[in-house]
């Protein structure tokens, strides 16, 4: 009754929105548009533009600097000599940067440098960090940016951010501008192989259900920080789950070399998971080693059989 | 009198150089700006690095260039002398899941792109209906994600075969989304049972349609597309799927062709430096993407529309429609043919053993996406990309247009634009 | 005070143990005479090690873990890994003359009577301390580029045989100079086995 006057009359002016491109592939682009509820968080911000989705003003438009927004997206990494409709990216990018109250790195290439800072190290750099060194083209504008790593990033991860700036409630950042809701887990929460793992029983190959991809098949996901055995992948599913290993794409280092092997130092993993001193995983791997649960040796599930 | 006009939200951009003569279009010339080198950042890589490095050459279309890639990686084996096997499993789910990205990235062009192009063009009222796009493409993800992992960027495919060793329960949730991917597209975007608006003969059978698909139709007609955005009535298809033989096809007479008679040649831009290249078969240029599918295949509507319209507009986004729908089909029709009982993989040879030069050759969207790859004991010696936007959106000189360039002529600027858009460019695939 | 004296006698047990065990052989070795040499009773006995096979297994451990301890420190020395691999023969050479029963246990009562330590003592489970260090070893080693990367055990094996195999014979008094004196030649070969080309 009274409650819908009541709704109007409290109604606050929508944030805008720019998403604005370095040197990116769109992934992250294309990502969001997977997001669940589009449809209602796009009702609570004005589009000024996006790659993609129908918005207030061309990109020739936006690249006359004439206008301001309140929600800057940036994806891909920043290049010093790269130009966009004839327009500086360090241009138009400082310019909305400026006067934008929150400014959100999307992907690593964005938070980084990722992918496409392999190509001319020298001229590239993320908003903030350049793989793990602070000082990229943005630092200055460090209090206001957050970042979300990810190759890409996963829709929810931008869908929160993105609510939770509507909405104005704070969003706790953990020493790399990463939100800790997102980023304080780990990959490999949340693993269906995690059993494998414990008990260190590792995968001999690809293409089965069975073994942890830890030790030969290089998964990154005890050292990586994510959510996406948590918030899964187009709500399905995630690459641990089907067989595929973590490649870290959202830490600093990404891409890294060997994408589908573990490095071995004499058959010793050269890293192990995040914060567990070497010497503490290699006793623990010994005495699961020592021990054969027969029951995760075989295979899960046997066709053959129909009881 | 130069008129440039920045055309945006083509995965990047473009600026287009019209040369106007009565405000008609008489030539223009096209640039691609950015460049990001990826041929490059994979030197010296481990080979197979490449799964997930070339995927981010393109956000829509990434899962084309991973099928590509482990293309090339296992003709490098097969060149070796160390050929593999790949399971009909396998072999059939990189299938469903490329088919799937296909469907995914022509319903984004239907409604991000051409919709809203037509109401520019005051063809059509303006449209509020983008999200059913983002909808539709969504399930597509998911039914990538549940085999390959996620989507975008997956890499789930090695030499030997794909990561997941899936369960029946996979397969009938593909299914289950399937069915509601048809019947969105059948109740939301084309307004009629799939099976009817597949046998459709000719454009008669839209007359009573009423749906965004018949939309677009009455407004390509009432633009007149039909008998506008003619290139040269030449068609390529190169990769090998369930969907579609390597052929070129001259008017509708289809001939065998082979990859190795592409060339590359620089762009003529001279307005602006573009880093796209052209991309040529035999020295000519060819149309390449769902209307050269359509054409060197089985679509009776699409010949007959050709046989009317030849490579018009109006044929070349019809087409796409058409293919959007078949591919649901397609889709569910290889699922049925899974196999759960056979592998996933079958381990090849260590790759670090393997010295040869491998092509990948794919249907991407668009049309031919190539991979060449030479392999020095498993390190990337080189890289080369060819991906199918160079071939229909090159840039040329007045004598030798390529087909996008000779498409635009004789109309509007305005009309050129949407004519150029039709294509389905991708800006970040054609530089790379 | 009554810990610290607990402590002790659990001290004064093991190394009366050991040198028992060494001495005259696991299965003729008893707790009575074990516990006569340490001066206590034998149900005092009992209060500290349950039975003489837990004992067995705690010497184990407690070998382990003192090896462990010795290498450690050596590992986190800031030398070159040729130089550990001198520090790492001469420690244990060391022990092998200091210490002999420690050894000569493990060669003579852990090697040679499998059947007391199946059950609670699998695998590497009693031996973590040392082996884990011996790991941390050699991925330092290669990490470093020093060493060359192979599988952990042919590594292992190499070392280990190795020096067990050099306080065996000095055990049977074949070697005709001492024990230390060999030092510098394991110690070259150890390297010059496992090092980068």
């Amino acid at each position: 009754m009274h409650s819908i006057s009541t709704m109007h009359s409290k109604q606050t002016k929508k944030l805008s929105l720019l998403w604005l491109q370095g040197m990116s592939c769109n992934g992250n682009a294309h990502s969001f548009l997977n997001y669940t509820h589009l449809e209602k968080l796009l009702d609570s911000f004005t589009v000024l533009y996006h790659p993609i989705l129908a918005s207030q003003y061309t990109l020739e438009e936006v690249l006359e600097l004439q206008l301001s927004c309140d929600v800057l997206i940036v994806e891909g990494s920043y290049n010093s000599t790269m130009y966009r409709g004839g327009v500086l990216f360090d241009t138009f990018l400082k310019h909305y940067a400026k006067n934008a109250q929150t400014i959100i790195a999307a992907g690593s290439c964005a938070t980084y440098g990722g992918i496409f800072y392999e190509k001319d190290p020298k001229n590239s750099s993320g908003m903030i960090f350049t793989k793990e060194q602070e000082g990229g083209v943005l630092s200055n504008y460090k209090e206001k940016i957050i970042n979300l790593p990810g190759c890409p990033i996963h829709p929810q991860w931008l869908g929160y951010v993105l609510e939770m700036v509507a909405a104005k409630k704070t969003i706790a950042l953990d020493n790399q501008y990463r939100p800790q809701e997102l980023f304080s887990t780990l990959a490999h929460h949340g693993c269906t192989r995690n059993e494998y793992f414990e008990w260190k029983v590792d995968a001999d190959d690809f293409g089965k259900k069975e073994g942890c991809l830890f030790y030969n098949q290089g998964c990154r996901a005890p050292m990586t920080h994510a959510s996406c055995n948590k918030i899964l992948w187009n709500e399905v599913s995630s690459k641990t789950r089907i067989g595929t290993p973590c490649f870290g794409c959202t830490e600093a280092d990404f891409p890294r070399q060997n994408l589908f092997s573990t490095k071995t130092n004499m058959s010793i993993p050269q890293d192990v998971p995040l914060g567990v001193s070497k010497r503490a995983y290699l006793s623990i791997v010994g005495i699961a080693k020592t021990f054969h649960i027969e029951r995760l040796e075989g295979k899960l599930i046997d066709y053959k059989k129909t009881n | 009198m130069i008129t440039k006009k920045l055309i945006d939200q083509i995965e990047g951009e473009a600026s287009l150089y019209f040369e106007l003569e009565n405000n008609k279009v008489s030539f223009s010339t096209i640039s691609f700006g950015e460049f990001r080198g990826m041929e490059q950042i994979l030197e010296q890589k481990p080979a197979l690095d490449a799964l997930v490095l070339t995927p981010r050459v393109c956000g829509i279309c990434g899962h084309s260039h991973l099928l590509a890639t482990v293309r090339a990686l296992e003709d490098c084996y097969a060149q070796s002398g160390n050929p593999l096997t790949l399971s009909n499993k396998a072999q059939t789910i990189r299938e469903v899941t490329l088919i799937m990205e296909h469907i995914q990235n022509h319903l984004k062009w239907i409604y991000f792109t051409i919709l809203p192009s037509l109401a520019n063009l005051d063809a059509l009222p303006k449209q509020n209906n983008q999200l059913k796009g983002a909808y539709g493409a969504s399930l597509c993800a998911k039914v990538i994600a549940l085999f390959g992992g996620q989507w975008p960027h997956s890499s789930y495919m090695l030499p030997g075969g794909i990561t997941s060793d899936f369960t029946n329960i996979e397969l009938l949730q593909a299914k289950n989304i399937l069915e509601e991917l048809q019947i969105f597209v059948e109740k939301e975007v084309v307004g009629s049972e799939l099976e009817d608006f597949l046998a459709f003969e000719s454009c008669k059978d839209f007359n009573n349609l009423q749906s965004d698909v018949a939309t677009i139709e009455k407004a390509l007609l009432n633009l007149e597309m039909q008998k506008k955005g003619l290139a040269y009535d030449r068609f390529l298809v190169l990769g090998k799927h369930s969907f579609s033989l390597a052929s070129k096809v001259l008017q509708t007479r289809v001939f065998q062709a082979d990859a190795k008679y592409i060339s590359i040649k620089e762009s003529f831009s001279p307005h602006q430096k573009s880093y796209a290249k052209n991309a040529l078969y035999k020295e000519k240029y060819y149309e390449t993407g769902p209307l050269a599918r359509a054409i060197a295949g089985n679509s009776k509507i699409i010949k007959n529309m050709h046989r009317r319209f030849k490579d018009s507009t109006y044929s070349r986004v019809m087409a796409r429609v058409f293919e959007m729908a078949s591919f649901v089909v397609t889709a569910k029709e290889l699922l049925d043919k899974v196999d759960i009982l056979e592998h996933s993989f079958i381990s090849p040879k260590d790759i670090n053993k393997i010295s040869a030069k491998g092509v990948g050759v794919v249907e991407a969207p668009r049309g031919p996406l190539i991979h060449e790859v030479e392999l020095e004991e498993g390190i990337i010696k080189n890289y080369n990309i060819v991906t199918p936007t160079q071939f229909n959106i090159g840039s040329d000189t007045t004598q030798n247009p390529t087909p996008a360039q000779k498409a635009m002529l004789g109309v509007s600027k305005e009309e050129a634009s949407f004519i150029f858009k039709s294509f389905d460019v991708c800006s970040v695939c054609t530089t790379h | 005070m009554a810990k610290i004296t607990k402590e002790k006698r659990k001290d004064g047990i093991i190394e009366a143990s050991l040198k028992l065990f060494s001495q005259n052989g696991f299965y003729t070795t008893t707790i009575p005479d074990i516990a006569q040499k340490v001066g206590m009773s034998v149900g005092n006995f009992y209060n500290y090690f349950k039975s003489k096979d837990i004992l067995a297994k705690e010497l184990l451990i407690y070998i382990s873990e003192y090896l462990g301890r010795e290498i450690r420190a050596i590992n986190e020395m800031d030398i070159s890994t040729q130089e550990k691999i001198q520090k790492i023969v001469t420690m244990y050479f060391d022990v092998a003359q200091e210490k002999p029963e420690m050894i000569e246990y493990f060669l003579r009562v852990y090697l040679s009577n499998r059947e007391v330590f199946n059950e609670g003592c699998e695998g590497v489970v009693c031996v973590s301390a040392f082996v884990t260090e011996m790991m941390l070893f050699f991925d330092d080693g290669v990490a470093s580029g020093e060493l060359r990367d192979q599988d952990f055990f042919s590594a292992f094996g190499l070392f280990m045989g190795y020096l067990g195999g050099m306080v065996f014979l000095h055990g049977e008094k074949i070697l005709p100079i001492s024990l230390e004196e060999y030092t510098d030649s394991i110690a070259l070969n150890i390297y010059n086995a496992l090092k980068t080309n």
